[in-house]
């Protein structure tokens, strides 16, 4: 596949991941347990170098919100080049496989991140289907609610 | 038993290993190629006590070395402040090189202070995390362990405490990586029996879950083989007889070489339940292992089916060939239980939680650190809350 082809769906993407982390950081239980954990102002930022993408969010008032750049974010995931992060974003590659392949670098508390990793892969068994989301994670999520309520918040935001 | 190829991976162990007779003796020469002659020297208050710093600056200044100024006073765990206040001493004396005499607490206090020199004294907070601290300047730096079990020696992580914000920051890169390690029995005879055993089998631990971690690779399961079979051999042997300097070699060799495996492909849920379990309820990290490897192997066996067969044959070979394919991987978990409970005999190591001290109210606790602990990430099998639950009830 062409670069500029993996640069578009993962930016499309990292757009999607985020909307389902501010819909299930309301309505799934454990996600937004994992979300009232971290504290008031948390920045996060994930990014693909080199320039190919970024997306950055803060707990604001206690709802996930995009934010604009800034020189520095409590956890900032920066996957080393495009081609992995594709993987990763587009449900080829769990994020434990792309840590153990070195495909990106963390900047931040570890321990903190592993509450974001676990958000991510609740995110990934709604957005991804089974079939894929079984080969990538150790272990599949269930669903607390069903795919259809979660997809129609996210994309249509009702 | 097919060998396991991962689509990619990274090795690195730059360290320099000088193992052996008279290799405190050849510090003097390493660090100077390193561009180092006004060491500073880092080392605790126990081992000043027992004479080993003196006889190491004995040594040092027999083989024309002088170090520039000698600091003991270090916690158990290292912290920024600690650091901190280490580098203005290491500035006043006007020193060009670090080297670390000591255990895990020592090791990690002198990686922080490489750190924080090699930045060129700058904030090292943000560095925290995996694979963003850059390399920075030169700071030639050997360690000399004192014990045979973190391996940190070998390993390319650190540990600091923000005393400011209360968290234990994991620092994750090549960089902290000494540039010579240094294995002497000199420095190593002072174990007591309990000491020994529960280092050694932290560093057998180490290289189990190393062996069967998610970023397994041939480098570094060929690492924790070597590790495992030293170990199986000669652990009972520097408990048994604490002079016996080929066992003791061997045993830092072990911890050595197991440490290089785990620093490319991560420890497992026995260090993230550890590492909480030595938090919450102070239980020394090495006997935390020794309690937690056989009900944490347990957990794991179906996802590590095929690792621990194989381990079976590298610390059991006869073992291994008379017993059914199918069966190795529990039979591995029946000869390392019965393996630490031979330890048990030979030292005082305490056989479960409950004995160790730790209390059932505190086990949401322990489980709530657990899962936020990094070795969880490439652990076999994935673990929430509730696992880490049954493995402690288990292991009380
Ligand atoms: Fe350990």
């Amino acid at each position: 596949m062409i670069k500029t082809v993996k640069k578009a769906i993962s930016n499309i993407v990292l757009l999607v991941l985020y909307r389902a982390l501010r819909v299930l950081s309301q309505h799934d239980s454990r996600v937004r347990n994992e979300f009232e954990a971290l504290p008031e102002g948390f920045t996060v930022a994930l990014r693909i170098n080199p320039s190919e993408g970024e997306i950055r969010m803060a707990k604001v008032n206690g709802r996930l919100k995009r934010i604009g750049k800034r020189d520095d974010y409590d956890v900032l995931i920066t996957f080393k080049g495009i081609d992995a992060a594709f993987k990763v974003l587009t449900g080829q590659m769990g994020v434990a496989r792309a840590y153990a392949e070195h495909r990106f670098t963390l900047k931040g508390d570890i321990g903190v991140t592993m509450g974001l990793v676990r958000m991510i892969d609740i995110a990934e068994a709604y957005l991804f289907p089974r079939i894929m989301t079984k080969r990538i994670l150790r272990s599949v999520p269930y669903k607390e609610k069903s795919t259809l309520t979660i997809y129609r918040k996210v994309f249509i935001g009702v | 038993m097919s060998m396991y190829i991962p689509s990619y991976f990274e090795f690195v162990n730059s360290a320099k290993l000088l193992a052996g007779d008279y290799a405190l003796e050849n510090i003097t020469e390493e660090m100077s190629l390193l561009g180092s002659s006004r060491p500073f020297l880092l080392s605790d208050k126990g081992l000043e006590k027992v004479g080993s710093v003196k006889t190491l600056l004995d040594i040092f200044s027999k083989s024309g070395l002088k170090v520039s100024g000698v600091f003991t006073d270090i916690p158990l765990d290292s912290s920024i402040l600690k650091v901190n206040e280490i580098a203005s001493l290491y500035r006043k004396a006007n020193a060009d090189g670090i080297i670390a005499l000591g255990g895990g607490s020592v090791i990690d206090t002198a990686k922080g202070l490489r750190m924080l020199i090699s930045q060129g004294g700058k904030d090292i907070l943000k560095y925290a995390g995996a694979e963003v601290l850059p390399r920075g300047m030169n700071v030639p730096f050997t360690v000399i362990p004192t014990t045979s079990g973190t391996g940190s020696e070998a390993t390319g992580v650190a540990v600091i405490k923000d005393e400011e914000k209360e968290v234990k920051l994991e620092f994750i890169s090549s960089y902290l990586l000494p540039d010579v390690a240094v294995l002497d029995t000199r420095m190593l005879e002072s174990m007591p029996p309990r000491i020994t055993a529960i280092t050694g089998l932290d560093a057998l631990t180490h290289a189990i879950e190393a062996y069967s971690s998610m970023q397994r690779n041939p480098v570094s399961q060929a690492y924790a083989i070597a590790a495992m079979r030293l170990i199986i051999e000669y652990l009972p042997i520097a408990i048994k007889e604490p002079h016996n300097k080929k066992a003791r070699l061997a045993m830092a060799n072990a911890a050595y070489i197991a440490g290089a495996s785990f620093s490319n492909s991560m420890v497992g849920i026995v260090h993230a339940i550890g590492h909480s379990v030595g938090a919450v309820s102070g239980v020394p990290h090495g006997e935390a292992m020794s309690i937690l490897l056989v009900p944490s192997m347990k957990y794991n066996v179906n996802e590590a089916r095929e690792e621990y067969s194989d381990i079976l044959l590298y610390i059991a070979g006869d073992v291994y060939a008379s017993t059914p394919n199918e069966n190795r991987a529990e039979k591995a978990i029946e000869v390392l239980s019965a393996f630490v409970d031979q330890i048990r005999t030979m030292a005082p190591v305490r056989k479960t939680l409950s004995e160790a001290g730790v209390k059932k109210e505190d086990f949401q606790k322990i489980a709530n650190r657990a899962i936020n602990d990094g070795a969880l990430i490439v652990n076999p099998r994935a673990a929430d809350r509730d696992d880490v639950l049954r493995i402690l009830s288990e292991a009380f």
